[in-house]
């Protein structure tokens, strides 16, 4: 198990060298445009500069004798005029290139499996996970909902904490490691969340792709994944990742059959959409191409999360 | 007598710059957040009316809303930072269309996003610089489960903050109708764009 993991670890480093560059550009491309300034004071410098040519150029005028004037004047204004059109139209293209271009990109060979996987994900939705969700929410008070969210949350520190640790953010880490214990033995097994309440320390999310993308690792390309939603390659192997530090997938593989285990995995996830009807449906409704912009919904939040790791 | 008028000019200024610090409405530092907090409030107001919330005052409600939003949004600025280099592929009539459509659609999404969280509470916090001429103004809404945050990206425009950007949990708005209006433009004309805005409009 190990091995597969250590394998599809160096597999993916290996392979994605291209995403990465992609990642800098569009990091690039992002720090372009929160320097808006810097391109309109670029913009002043470059009229600047023209203006200055335009003053050597009169100077230069100057120093001809006036015999050659008229024959030399009009090229040089022609070429200054030139230059500064030249430099003016790259100037506008800049500041409107750089300014607008920006927002990260992500590469999607796979569109068209993955629109079928996406409208399989809507159907899903809309059929089966959102009805059974509207049951559920009316048959179990809020309250109770809270305290299940609670347990699930519990249960997935240890891969935040790991993931906090991998990314070098030690305070974070241990973080994580406090509220795990407090929540685990003050808060009964995880039902309340004693560390966010009495101490005031919040959860500090962290998931394995997002310590790939720390470390530099792309994207690669989009992948919709069923059940999951919205991926990558690089996120997909962070979902198993994280499977290995999750404490079900162990007890799963031993104590329970593979239908009690989907159901647990189910009820979490029906639990947490429970706080959420009505998101999906609100985002499909100001959509113009829901897949196009789930999928750069995804590329952005992703981005800010593997920045905010960085902090 | 010239003396004393100076001095007395002198005087004066001096206190009128003392008073200018003692009232510190005039300060940079609070304004976007202020004006931005201003405009979010009216809407969530507008939003949560028990009065309006009926189907026959929907007419009532958007006219509030598009009124409220033509003060907090710069719709020409988006407009024109959405399509990017796509702008020039309209003709003038199309352009002005253009801006129409995507005004109404930029007020339902934003107020969609803002019902979801009519029932909690959004806290204003901090604005930080982003160029000289912008500024992000960043809110929270307290979620049962989970903080979101809101950030606001305000720009000086003739004398007043305006918005020119909507960013929900680090997902800019208008970075994410550009990479869709992208999309569809790369395959259609722009013609046919504004016939899905207008049906997506119409609709909502």
């Amino acid at each position: 198990m190990k091995l597969i993991y250590n394998f599809i670890l160096i597999s993916v480093l290996m392979l994605c060298p291209a995403s990465l560059r992609a990642d800098t550009s569009s990091t690039a491309m992002d720090t372009a445009q929160s320097h808006g300034p810097e391109t309109s004071m670029a913009t002043q410098i470059l009229s600047d500069a023209n203006s200055d040519t335009n003053e050597v150029a009169q100077k230069q005028l100057e120093f001809t004798p006036p015999d050659e004037k008229t024959i030399i004047v009009l090229p040089q204004r022609n070429e200054a005029e030139a230059k500064e059109a030249q430099e003016a139209a790259p100037a506008e293209n800049e500041t409107v290139t750089e300014a607008e271009e920006e927002g990260p990109r992500i590469h999607d060979p796979l569109a068209p499996v993955n629109k079928v996987m996406y409208h399989f994900n809507d159907r899903l939705y809309f059929w089966v996970l959102k009805p059974v969700t509207q049951v559920y929410s009316h048959i179990i008070p809020e309250d109770f909902r809270i305290i299940f969210g609670n347990v699930y949350d519990n249960l997935w520190a240890p891969s935040r904490m790991l993931n906090n640790l991998l990314q070098l953010r030690f305070k974070a880490a241990g973080n994580e490691l406090i509220r795990f214990l407090f929540n685990s033995v003050a808060g009964i097994a995880g039902t309340a969340d004693v560390a966010r309440d009495a101490l005031g320390i919040k959860k500090q999310e962290a998931d394995f792709g997002q310590t790939l993308g720390h470390y530099g690792i792309g994207h690669c390309f989009y992948l919709v994944l069923p059940v999951f939603g919205p991926s990558s390659l690089r996120d997909g192997i962070g979902l198993a990742g994280d499977g290995l530090m999750y404490p079900l997938t162990y007890v799963s593989s031993s104590d329970l059959t593979f239908g009690e285990s989907t159901g647990i995995y189910a009820h979490e996830k029906v639990n947490d959409t429970s706080f959420k009807i009505g998101d999906y449906e609100s985002f499909k409704e100001s959509a113009i191409d829901p897949y196009v912009s789930m999928r750069d919904a995804f590329v952005q939040h992703r981005k800010k999360e593997v920045e905010e790791s960085k902090q | 007598m010239s003396f004393q008028e100076e001095a007395m000019i002198n005087c004066i200024v001096r206190i009128t710059f003392i008073l200018c610090l003692i009232f510190p409405g005039s300060a940079f530092a609070g304004v976007p957040l202020e004006t931005v907090k201003g405009y979010a409030d009216k809407v969530l107001d507008v939003l949560r009316d028990p009065a309006l919330k009926a189907e026959a005052a929907k007419k009532t409600k958007k006219d509030k809303l598009r009124a409220i939003s033509e003060k907090m949004f710069d719709f020409t600025e988006l407009s024109k930072r959405t399509l990017a280099q796509n702008w020039s592929k309209f003709n003038p009539e199309q352009q002005k269309e253009f801006v129409e459509l995507y005004t109404s659609l930029l007020e339902d999404a934003y107020a969609n996003k803002i019902m979801a969280y009519t029932d909690e509470k959004m806290v204003f916090s901090t604005e930080v610089a982003l160029t000289e001429k912008t500024v992000e103004v960043r809110s929270t809404v307290l979620r049962k489960n989970g903080d979101i945050p809101i950030y606001y990206r305000v720009i000086m425009k003739d004398g007043s903050w305006r918005v020119y950007d909507v960013v929900v949990e680090g997902v800019s708005l208008i970075s994410n109708y550009r990479s869709q209006f992208r999309e569809i433009l790369a395959n259609k004309t722009p013609e046919s764009l504004l016939e899905t805005l207008r049906k997506k409009v119409g609709k909502a």
